[in-house]
């Protein structure tokens, strides 16, 4: 995107103030790494949000509180018992994007290949949102990601926080990203979270993204674990199932078919890891 | 330069400086005008880490950003490592260890690993590739660059231990006077 114009607001209400007045040419700058690749015929004006106290990592009566303009390597580097979310900021990008990138511009505005939306689509993530008001509107992940989220801030609204529930006993979450190499582009991403009960799954969130045009939950995988017992078997058989809800497309020069494969293993690879986290989680 | 319309404040290599700028200018574009050349222009799309510089201690891609946002940031160059004359202990570890080639890769690389080592304690395998999977390189294919980092690394790694260690060993002797 060509710049005409970079202000950088003191407070929330006067960045949402200038992007509302600024409309499609105004766009919040965080990172700003996707900024460079966007293609827009007018030039338009970054709204610097890095200064408004965004970036922070907390807890919160029982969920990880990230601010919105929380930098991925902020991300990787925090730990915590329940806590999983290092794993699939490390496998994003290189060191010195994972520097800059944030958690919100990662999921604002969804491009095909973004990891986190398939992960917070799969932790329940909630979304905090900046209206104007005194009190934020908090938006489910499968509200936030049901359509781009980039035409939810067109207002000028501004995501402020994810909230990502603690990881309770017996719960256990895995993720898989297959790409090229490391710093490539995701050609799969899929994410599981499970909840075990004497060895068989009580509740399941399965998600994928990078294969099909938009991220979302893969529910009739999710059907085929509820109530079986968590073993390859059963994961294999339920991996199978993800057609029903997603339609694989090919990706760089590999077939549609062996894209729907490398989804299917992931898959498998993501529930082992995840069944095999809620074993040895007891509190 | 385009019209310069805003200005932006930054410390550049310790030093304080104001530069007319555009909103649409990139850092490395700012940068390389200015003369800190060292700083390459690889890729300019975040891909190959030459434009690597460090900002408020991080590894960052001056290609991906733009100057105005370096304002109020402590931003470092090449420029601040060693010298032709007199190399920083990284660069003499690549030149005894035949990592230079080309040499365009070689700023970037060295700023990668500055933040390392500025960053980190603990410099194992993991945590060094993690730092540096942002720096191609086209010529050496990685071996040589590693054994440099890795000697330079260990060096470190050892000179951080001693102090610790010494302190240990007082500690306990004194505790064992009592």
């Amino acid at each position: 995107m060509k710049l005409c114009e970079f202000i950088r607001p003191e407070k929330l209400s006067d960045a949402r103030n200038a992007l509302r007045k600024l409309g499609p040419k105004g766009m919040p700058l965080a990172g700003g790494t996707a900024l460079h690749f966007m293609n827009t015929k007018t030039p338009g004006t970054a709204v610097d949000i890095t200064r408004l106290g965004l970036s922070y990592i907390r807890q919160e009566a029982g969920a990880f509180v990230i601010g919105a303009a929380t930098p991925l390597s902020d991300i990787q580097r925090y730990r915590s018992p329940r806590w999983s979310m290092h794993e699939i900021c490390r496998r994003i990008s290189t060191h010195q994007i994972r520097n800059v990138s944030t958690i919100g511009g990662n999921i604002c505005r969804v491009f095909p290949w973004a990891d986190l939306p398939v992960v917070l689509l799969a932790m329940n993530a909630r979304m905090m949102i900046y209206t104007g008001k005194k009190k934020e509107d908090e938006v489910g992940a499968d509200d936030f990601f049901a359509s781009q989220p980039a035409r939810r801030f067109a207002g000028g609204d501004l995501l402020t926080a994810v909230k990502i529930p603690f990881l309770k006993a017996n719960h256990g979450f895995g993720s898989v990203k297959a790409a090229r190499n490391a710093a490539a582009f995701s050609l799969v991403t899929v994410a599981a979270l499970l909840e075990l009960k004497d060895g068989r799954i009580q509740a399941a969130r399965v998600a994928a993204g990078s294969a099909i045009p938009f991220p979302k939950r893969l529910r009739s995988v999710e059907a085929a674990l509820i109530g079986n017992e968590a073993i390859p078997e059963v994961f294999r058989a339920a991996a199978a199932k993800a057609t029903e809800d997603a339609k694989w497309c090919k990706q760089e020069g590999m077939s549609a078919e062996y894209i729907k494969d490398l989804a299917e293993v992931s898959l498998v690879d993501a529930l082992e890891r995840a069944a095999e986290f809620a074993r040895g989680r007891t509190k | 330069m385009k019209a310069a319309t805003n200005s932006v404040s930054f410390t550049l290599n310790g030093e304080k400086k104001t530069f007319a700028t555009s909103p649409d200018e990139k850092l490395l574009d700012l940068l390389r005008r200015e003369g800190y050349r060292g700083t390459k222009y690889g890729c300019g799309q975040g891909t190959c880490g030459a434009c690597t510089v460090i900002m408020d201690g991080r590894a960052v891609y001056a290609c991906l950003l733009y100057a105005m946002q370096a304002e109020g940031r402590k931003v470092r160059t090449i420029e601040s490592a060693g010298t032709f004359e007199k190399p920083n202990e990284f660069q003499k570890e690549l030149i005894d260890a035949g990592a230079v080639q080309c040499g365009y890769c070689i700023p970037g690389i060295v700023m990668s690993a500055t933040a390392l080592m500025e960053t980190e304690k603990d410099f194992s395998d993991e945590i060094a590739r993690e730092y540096m999977d942002g720096n191609l390189c086209r010529c050496t294919g990685y071996e040589k660059i590693w054994i440099a980092l890795r000697r330079t690394l260990d060096r470190k790694a050892a000179a951080d231990a001693k102090p610790a260690a010494e302190k240990t060993t007082k500690r306990s002797s004194s505790k064992g006077a009592k």
